[in-house]
This record gives structure tokens, C-alpha cells and sequence, in this order.
């Protein structure tokens, strides 16, 4: 009775086991990070002048380039990732450009400062400028792009410096924010798309 | 799918087989067999047979005296005697035709064709009615382990909280806390273990709903069972055997036998959330054994509110149906159920963070940042699962005593969780899993009166899909994982004031993952030294790995129980577990929005393993009960998560939080005691201490409970015998013991740069909570009854902090709460 009760269960199991060998067949899909900003440039034009230097940002998504042989140590203090410095002249005038993208098919690079165009009540860039870049400010651009209620969304900004200096320039794109004028992040509440340290020097 | 159920077909067949050897009318030898064998090789009718048999009782084997035996051709009648014999001489051969009657039973007819002499065994099933008794019996909830306490929910406790889920509900057992995220979403801690750590076993199987993360709110409604049970250890390996922290049982008892329609239905309204709860539940039986059971809930939440603001997004909707057909006869009994578990869940919107400087602004600001005026919508983020069930169950009782059972059951769990999102995306969950699972249980239970065994075989396939539609990365691999394994468990009773249990089960994992890991993680961890080998393909900056994981957990328990006197027991347990890691914590790969923090799996974690031993120590003393439980947790390989680095990326920075096996001590002791005064007031108290560390460092575990301590006070008036009254008080003092996880990030305030100190350790203050409950009735309500209840929670409406709520960075606790509930008995 014993061997009736369990031993053809326990045979009729491990067949069964057997049989279907239990595997994953097909490969998962790899999956698309379609969300995630990646690679934000600035394009910065001095104002009169057609020459347009672009600087790029980014940490996330950089991993295809093939020359990852730095020192290791340094790889874990180098926490701001690359550190590009945006060289400006004194007392003049520039035009910068936002462009916002995701890079994590190097084949199909999406762009989307143009979604965050459209959605122009949703978002908000806000620049912190840090008080070591003193006679330094940025205002919106004339071609930038207004809110429904008014609002610079800052995506185009002209950036003013009067005498020497260097310091940071905090570029913050926010999320649904929950006021869309403000002097310092926390005025602005909503959630953090990317925070990037500038490093502006003016010479 | 076709497959398996053939093979279940399968399985049956071969049950049908062995019923052979349990055939009730199975023929014996008798001394004339050889003989009369001889004169059956005449064809002509003769007329000197015997007919003899005993009759015996169906359930348990006893003889049945005075049963009538008539053979109706012929009309003679004999009586069967003491032992059940009866006898009948001179048959002739050829066909005959008896009935068999007995006042307690029903009656049997019987064909037979005699050519020889015959001695037959006759088995008589009791009357309809007192059958009932036999049910009853077998339906009587029976220990989940004889040597260890289970705490049981009774049904006022359960339908309190009908409306807040099944965690809720079980925190008013001493030694379980619940783990939260928001107000909803609740998780039942025991001894400071949750999650895979504790099994929730429903209908004979354990729920598979992606319980591992904290987050992850069981998927299943209290409201569809009448009993609730819960052992604070892996006792119950009958269930399962990688569950250290506990076993929550949850079952339904079996129906009356008869015509018969009942049931019971409760209506519940709450000021805070300004919700509606309704649950009814309905069962239709039949003289026949055959019943139909129907159990429904609707539940409706806007926003909670604390004290002080409207907790923003943080409803919740539910939609639950259960359906059970079944027969139960005093033989066999069989079942089969399907269920349909729907929630919504808002997630507060304030929760919802980009980056962990936003989470330095959560933190100091008193109040969460986005506060809206109430609402019944429930908008992003939010959690929308669904789990369904469909279990065909099937159990035989043989003449030794014995039962046989067989149950298959098929869970489809689909977890969707939406963020906050831009564009096209807004409608697209961020993680969408879909979970199924098949057991395939079967197992063999003797009872005899002192002592029982339980030894069965268990099957398992778990399949995972996350969609890659949701253009995020997985947070969970596709897997499939097979288990199988068998468990034996047996208790013994030689004296009455000794009782005694052993137990093990084993079980065989073997899961086959498909993971992409990104490149980057990839080089910085070095995982090409040890999973290289395992690597597929290679696509978008990540590669494929395919893995083949096996493990053999072996767990065993053993107990003694001593009555030393009359009201006064003590017992022992010790549970040796062994557990699988979680695929969650080998292979998690994401980001957490509500903590800003990127989770990884840790591919080369072993199996954990635990030590337990409770006692339990019971006394009582005239009106005065009390029971002390301390127990100590060992843990070799124990799983823990912690932080164990920052991740720059332009998003910002993100904490990492790393899956890790260290060595743990859990210690604690559960306390309760309760006091009667003359029938009118009775005090009760719950208290429960636990301490968690780990063992090399000293470095006290995350999320341990801090010591809580409830009180109630429960009054019923002797003239007003409708109503009855019950006043609370809870005090959970401020956990001292936590692991310091804090860390600086770098914020620009107002033109200057400042480093400031991310705070996600230090547990909140001590708070009190007092509520009351008053309950009348039965009253009469046309022909039903009706009870109602006014219950209040929080009356002080005081603002507090929960240190094992997820989400206590951004909002306080829920205020005031007013139920009112109307239970009708049908």
C-alpha cells in the first residue's frame, strides 16, 4: 500500500520533471529604457558670433565606449562623471541651448527636448547658480519656450558674466513641479530628472 | 497547460488503481472455499450455500450489532450479533438481493451472485444526519502542530477588520508587527521576519505573489476564510519549510450537511478615506454533502487623511470574488475553487521622488510637498495587482484511518506598478510582472488516538514574465523554477500531559534564469570572472546570462509539550530552516522611487540558514491567564540589504542597496496575559520585545519592531446583554537599536553649496494610540440577525511616525479613524 500511495506519485513527478525540463525557452527581450535622460548637451553661442560649442554631459550610458582603462582608483572618486568646464569670456553675452536625450541605443538616440516642449506645464528647468560666480545670470531666452500660465520653461537662456570668475551652475530638470518660479531647487518641489553641476569659468 | 492537466488526469488514474487495495467489499477465504468450488462446476442451481459476513461501520471499522440482513428473494431475516456477524445457510446459487438496515443508517442494497459459499464484508455509511458528526469531526480545525501554539484570529477579531486586510488583522497577535509602505500596503512581520520569510498559506497552499518585496502587499482577501492561524516558526512543514519568521494558515471550515442557505454579510463605513467596505458571503448545501459557496467583497478608499493634511493619493480600490463547489461525503470529499483578488493601490504622490536630494527636501520639510484637497481618484503612482486562483482538491479516507489527499492549484499573479512618467509613457506600468504558479500536492495522513503521521510529496513550477513593454529595466529576471520535494511530520501522545513532534521536508530548487545585465554593472562588479561562462548574447551595452541555479534545502523541527499540572504547559520548539535565496535578492535590478535607491541582487548568495527555538510557557491561575514566549534566531547566511555605496548619474545621486549574507542573532520575547474580573471587565495585555543584529559587527539589523505593548480593557454590561465595549491603548516606544545608514549628499541652498546629512536611519519618537470599540446586538432582523459596531481608532487623532512605514520620510501616520459596521447573519 505504501509503495502504491506514494511511489507512482514520486515516479509520475520525476517523469514529469523529465518531460518538460523545466527551461525558459525563448530569450527575453532586451528591455528599452525609453524614460531616462542619458546625455543632456549644451550648445552655447556667443551672442553676435555663428560659432555654436557644444558641451555634453553624461555619466549613465557611456559604458559602449571601449576605452574604460583609466585608473581604477579614480573611478570611484570621479563621482561628477566627466568634468567639463564651459569657458566663457568676460562681460559678454551667450545664447545656450538645451537639448536632452536618451543614448542608450546608440543606434536610435531619442531626443526628447522636444517631448518636454510639448509638455511645458510638467516641467521646468531651473539653473542654481552658486554665489562663488558673482556678476554671472541667466534669463530665459526671447525664443524659449512659455507655459500656459507664462512661465519660462529655460530651455533656451542667454547667459550674461561681467568680470572673472569660476563656479557652478546647477542645471535641474524638474518633474511636475509644484511651483514653477523660484530662486533656490526647493522652491520648485516635483522630482528630479537630472541635476547637473556646471563648471562655468569665466575669463 | 493541457499537459499538466493530463497528467493530473494521470495522477487520479493511478489513485483509482491503488483504491484497490482499500476495496470495501473485498472477498475472503473461507474454510469451504475449496469444496464448494468443486460443486460450483455443476451448473445446475444448488442449494446449500452460506452466506456470511460482518458489518461493520463505514467510518471507523467498529462492528455494527442488530443491523437487519434480509434476503429479499427468499424474505429471511437475520440480526447481525455483537461482533456484526451475521449468517445465512442454504442459500441456493444464482443471483440474490439483500438489504441491510440499521437504525442509524441508511440502508444498503446489495446484489450478489452467489455460486459459492461466501463471506462478505459489509460497510454501512451512518444516516445523513449523524454523518454530520463525522464532518464535523474532520472539519475541526486540527493543530497545525501539536507541540507548538498557534494564535487564532476569533471571528470578531477578523471581521474588526475585514476592511484593512489581512496584515492588519493579525497585528493584534503579540509578536507581529506589520511592515508598510503608505497606509494600505501592509505586510505581516513575525519575530522581525516578512516577506519570503513568512508563508501565507491559503486553501493548503502557499500564496505566491511576488511576496518578496517590501512593497508587495499579500494579494489575498481575509474575508473568503473563517479561520485564521498563525505559528511564530517554520513548524508547519506540512506547508512549508523556508519560512523562519512564521506560518500564517488560512482555511475554511466545512460546510453543514444539509439544505440549508446561509451566510453573513458586513457593511462598514470609515470617516478617514470616506470609504466603503462590503463584504457578503454565502453558502447553499444539500442534504447530499454537496455545497456552493460564494464570498464577495467591494471595498472603496479615497485619500486617507492625517491629522493634519489630506494624504494625497493614497486610496484604494479592491474587487475580490471566491467561488467553491464542493462534496463532502464520509469517505471522500472533494473540492474545487477559483478566486479573483483586483486591487488598486494609490501610492502617496509625494513618495514619488527623482533623486536623493529630493528626498534630503522630504525629509525636512514637516509636511509631505504636494497636498491636494481630498479626492477619490486614484492617480500615479500606483500599484494595480490581480491574482487568481483555481485549486481542485480531493481527499479519501481509508478503513486504517488514514486519509489521502490530492490538490492542484494554479496562481496567475500580475503585479503593475506606474510611476510618475513623461510623455506616451504616462499610462505604462514601470514594473509589470506576471507570475504563475503550479503545486501539484499530495499527501497521506494517519491518525490513531495517540499518536499521527503526515507524510506527502509537493511539486512546483513558478514561471516569471516582466514585460519588456515597459520600457524600464527589469527589475525581476524571467525564470522558471521547479521544485519538488517531500516532507514527513509526525506527533505522538503517550500520556496526556506529554505530547511530542518531529518533522522534516525537503526540497529540490532548481531555477533557470535569463538576466540582462548592463554593461557597466557588469565591469565594475567583475562578473566576468565567475559568470562569464554564462553569457548568451549581447545587445544594447548588456548581456544576456542565462543560469541554471540549483538548491537543496533540507529543514527540520522537532517539539515537546508538558502539561506539569493541570493549568500550567510549557513547550519547546526547535526549527532548523533552510532557505533558498529569493530571486529578488539574486537578481534585483532597479530603482526604488520611494527611497531613491538603486536595488542589486547579489547571483551569488547560498542558502540560508536559520535556528529557532521558542518556548512557550502557559499558566493559569484562577481568572488570571498569562503566557511568556521568548525565543532566539540563529542565522547562518542570513539575507540582508544595505546600502553599500552612492551611484553618480546625471539624474543625481542614488544610494545603492546591496543584497548580502552575513551572520544574525533575532532575540525576543512575547508576552500576553489577560485578567477577568467577575465576567464583567477583563483586562488583556500584549506585549512583545525583539532585538536583531548581526553577529561578527554588532550592527543591529534594519527594520526590527521596537517593543510594543497593547492594552484593552473590555467591559459588558450585565443588564445590557447586547452590548459590550471595548477600550485600547497601544504604545510602541521609539526603536533605539537601528543600523545607521545616513550618508551626506551635496545640495545648492540659495547660492551655496552645502553638504547635508541624508537621514534614513534614525527610527521616530514613541507614540500612544488609544481607540475604543462598542458592539450590539445579536439583534433580531426579519429572520435574520443583526449585529452592530462603532469602532474608533486614534480617537486623539495624534500625529505620529511609524519607523517600520517605507514611506515615514513624508507623511505622518493616519488620523482619526470612525468605522461604523452592520453585520448581518443570514
Amino acid at each position: 500500500m505504501f509503495n502504491n500511495i506514494f511511489v507512482k506519485p514520486i515516479i509520475a513527478l520525476f517523469l514529469f520533471v523529465l518531460i518538460f525540463a523545466c527551461s525558459k525557452d525563448e530569450d527575453p527581450e532586451p528591455a528599452h529604457e525609453e524614460e531616462i535622460v542619458t546625455l543632456v548637451t549644451l550648445e552655447v553661442s556667443k551672442v553676435g558670433s555663428s560659432e555654436t560649442i557644444k558641451y555634453n554631459f553624461e555619466v549613465e550610458g557611456h559604458d559602449h565606449d571601449d576605452h574604460e582603462e583609466e585608473e581604477e582608483d579614480d573611478d570611484h572618486d570621479d563621482h561628477d562623471g566627466e568634468h567639463t568646464e564651459i569657458e566663457l569670456e568676460a562681460n559678454s553675452s551667450y545664447n545656450v541651448s538645451m537639448f536632452i536625450y536618451n543614448d542608450t541605443d546608440p543606434n536610435n538616440i531619442e531626443n526628447i527636448t522636444q517631448e518636454i516642449i510639448e509638455e511645458k506645464d510638467e516641467h521646468q528647468v531651473f539653473y542654481a547658480i552658486t554665489d562663488e560666480l558673482s556678476g554671472f545670470s541667466i534669463e530665459p531666452a526671447s525664443d524659449d519656450t512659455v507655459d500656459s500660465n507664462g512661465n519660462s520653461l529655460y530651455i533656451k537662456t542667454t547667459w550674461t558674466t561681467t568680470g572673472e570668475t569660476s563656479g557652478d551652475v546647477v542645471g535641474y530638470l524638474i518633474h511636475e513641479p509644484t511651483q514653477k518660479t523660484g530662486t533656490t531647487r526647493t522652491d520648485f518641489g516635483g522630482a528630479t530628472d537630472f541635476e547637473i553641476d556646471f563648471e562655468v569659468h569665466v575669463e | 497547460m493541457i499537459s499538466l492537466f493530463r497528467f493530473i488526469a494521470e495522477l487520479f488514474n493511478l489513485k483509482s488503481k491503488n483504491s484497490k487495495c482499500l476495496n470495501f467489499y473485498s472477498l475472503k477465504k473461507t474454510a469451504a472455499g475449496v469444496s464448494l468450488l468443486a460443486a460450483s462446476f455443476c451448473y445446475c442451481q444448488k442449494c446449500d450455500l452460506q452466506f456470511e459476513g460482518q458489518i461493520l461501520d463505514l467510518h471507523d471499522n467498529s462492528p455494527i450489532s442488530l443491523a437487519v440482513v434480509q434476503v429479499l428473494d427468499s424474505d429471511q431475516t437475520v440480526f447481525s450479533d455483537y461482533n456484526g456477524f451475521f449468517k445465512f445457510e442454504s442459500q441456493c446459487s444464482g443471483k440474490i438481493k439483500c438489504k441491510i438496515s440499521h437504525l442509524n443508517c441508511q440502508d444498503l442494497y446489495l446484489e450478489l451472485d452467489i455460486n459459492k459459499s461466501v463471506f462478505k464484508k459489509i460497510y454501512l455509511e451512518h444516516h445523513i444526519e449523524s454523518l454530520d458528526e463525522v464532518i464535523i469531526e474532520d472539519s475541526k480545525i486540527k493543530d497545525l502542530l501539536s507541540t507548538a501554539s498557534a494564535y487564532s484570529l476569533s471571528s470578531l477579531q477578523k471581521d474588526n477588520y475585514s476592511g484593512k486586510g489581512l496584515a492588519n488583522a493579525l497585528e493584534q497577535i503579540s509578536g507581529v508587527n506589520i511592515l508598510t509602505t503608505g497606509n494600505v500596503i501592509s505586510k505581516p512581520m513575525i519575530h522581525g521576519m516578512f516577506g519570503s520569510r513568512v508563508g501565507i498559506i491559503y486553501d493548503g497552499v502557499q500564496i505566491e505573489n511576488q511576496q518578496w518585496g517590501q512593497d508587495h502587499a499579500p494579494n489575498v482577501d481575509l474575508n473568503a476564510f473563517e479561520e485564521i492561524r498563525l505559528i511564530k516558526g517554520a513548524g508547519v512543514l506540512k506547508y512549508s519549510g523556508d519560512t523562519p519568521g512564521g506560518i500564517i494558515v488560512l482555511e475554511n471550515t466545512l460546510p453543514k450537511i444539509n439544505d440549508s442557505l446561509y451566510g453573513k454579510s458586513i457593511l462598514s463605513g470609515s470617516t478617514n478615506g470616506r470609504g466603503l467596505n462590503i463584504v457578503s458571503s454565502w453558502i447553499k448545501s444539500y442534504n447530499s454533502g454537496n455545497y456552493f459557496k460564494a464570498q464577495a467583497l467591494v471595498k472603496r478608499y479615497g485619500d486617507f487623511s492625517a491629522p493634519e493634511y489630506v494624504l494625497s493619493n493614497s486610496g484604494t480600490d479592491e474587487n475580490n470574488i471566491s467561488l467553491t463547489f464542493g462534496k463532502n461525503k464520509i469517505l471522500s470529499q472533494w473540492k474545487t475553487n477559483f478566486s479573483y483578488f483586483s486591487q488598486e493601490i494609490g501610492i502617496l504622490r509625494s513618495s514619488h521622488i527623482g533623486n536623493v536630494n529630493d528626498l534630503v527636501y522630504a525629509i525636512e520639510s514637516a509636511k509631505p510637498i504636494i497636498i491636494k484637497p481630498f479626492d477619490h481618484e486614484i492617480d500615479l503612482p500606483k500599484q494595480v495587482n490581480k491574482h487568481y486562483t483555481i485549486g481542485v482538491q480531493y481527499s479519501k479516507r481509508d478503513k486504517s484511518n488514514g486519509k489521502l489527499n490530492a490538490k492542484y492549484s494554479w496562481q496567475r499573479n500580475n503585479r503593475r506598478e506606474y510611476d510618475v512618467r513623461r510623455g506616451e509613457l504616462k499610462n505604462k506600468p514601470a514594473i509589470d510582472l506576471t507570475l504563475n504558479t503550479h503545486d501539484l500536492l499530495s499527501n497521506y495522513q494517519w491518525e490513531k488516538s495517540n499518536w499521527s503521521l503526515d507524510s506527502g510529496v509537493f511539486f512546483q513550477i513558478q514561471d516569471n514574465y516582466s514585460d519588456p513593454e515597459t520600457g524600464t529595466r527589469r527589475l525581476i529576471p524571467d525564470y522558471l523554477k521547479t521544485e519538488l520535494g517531500t516532507y514527513s511530520t509526525a506527533s505522538l501522545t503517550p500520556s496526556n500531559n506529554f505530547s511530542l513532534a518531529f518533522g522534516f521536508r525537503f526540497s529540490h530548487q532548481n531555477n533557470h534564469i535569463k538576466k540582462y545585465y548592463k554593461n557597466k554593472r557588469w565591469n565594475e562588479e567583475n562578473y566576468q570572472d565567475k559568470l562569464g561562462d554564462f553569457v548568451i548574447n549581447e545587445v544594447l551595452s548588456q548581456k544576456l546570462v542565462e543560469q541554471r541555479l540549483i538548491f537543496n534545502n533540507l529543514s527540520m523541527n522537532t517539539g515537546v509539550k508538558f502539561a506539569l499540572s493541570e493549568r500550567l504547559n510549557l513547550s519547546l520548539n526547535l526549527f532548523h530552516t533552510e532557505r533558498a535565496p529569493d530571486i529578488a535578492e539574486m537578481f534585483s535590478d532597479g530603482l526604488h522611487h520611494s527611497l531613491a535607491t538603486i536595488e542589486y541582487g547579489n547571483p551569488f548568495l547560498r542558502n540560508e540558514v536559520t535556528q529557532k527555538v521558542v518556548v512557550n510557557f502557559e499558566k493559569e491561575i484562577g481568572n488570571f491567564t498569562y503566557n511568556i514566549s521568548p525565543y532566539l534566531v540563529n542565522g547562518q547566511n542570513y539575507i540582508i540589504i544595505e546600502p553599500t555605496g552612492i551611484e553618480y548619474t546625471i539624474r543625481g545621486s542614488f544610494p545603492v542597496w546591496e543584497y548580502r549574507a552575513v551572520s544574525s542573532t533575532i532575540r525576543g520575547v512575547d508576552l500576553d496575559f489577560s485578567f477577568d474580573f467577575n465576567n464583567t471587565i477583563k483586562i488583556r495585555n500584549s506585549s512583545s520585545w525583539i532585538e536583531g543584529f548581526e553577529k561578527l559587527s554588532k550592527t543591529p539589523l534594519i527594520n526590527i519592531p521596537p517593543f510594543k505593548s497593547s492594552n484593552y480593557i473590555q467591559f459588558s454590561i450585565p443588564k445590557l446583554k447586547s452590548l459590550f465595549m471595548t477600550i485600547s491603548s497601544k504604545s510602541i516606544l521609539r526603536q533605539n537599536q537601528f543600523p545607521n545608514h545616513n550618508f551626506e549628499t551635496s545640495v545648492v541652498e540659495n547660492g551655496v553649496r552645502l553638504n547635508k546629512l541624508v537621514d534614513i536611519s534614525t527610527p521616530p519618537r514613541s507614540y500612544h494610540l488609544f481607540g475604543a470599540e462598542f458592539h450590539w446586538g445579536p439583534y433580531p432582523f426579519f429572520s435574520n440577525n443583526i449585529n452592530l459596531s462603532l469602532i474608533f481608532d486614534n480617537i486623539f487623532n495624534s500625529s505620529y511616525r511609524n519607523y517600520l512605514n517605507r514611506l515615514r520620510f513624508y507623511a505622518d501616520e493616519m488620523g482619526r479613524n470612525v468605522m461604523l459596521q452592520i453585520k448581518i447573519y443570514h
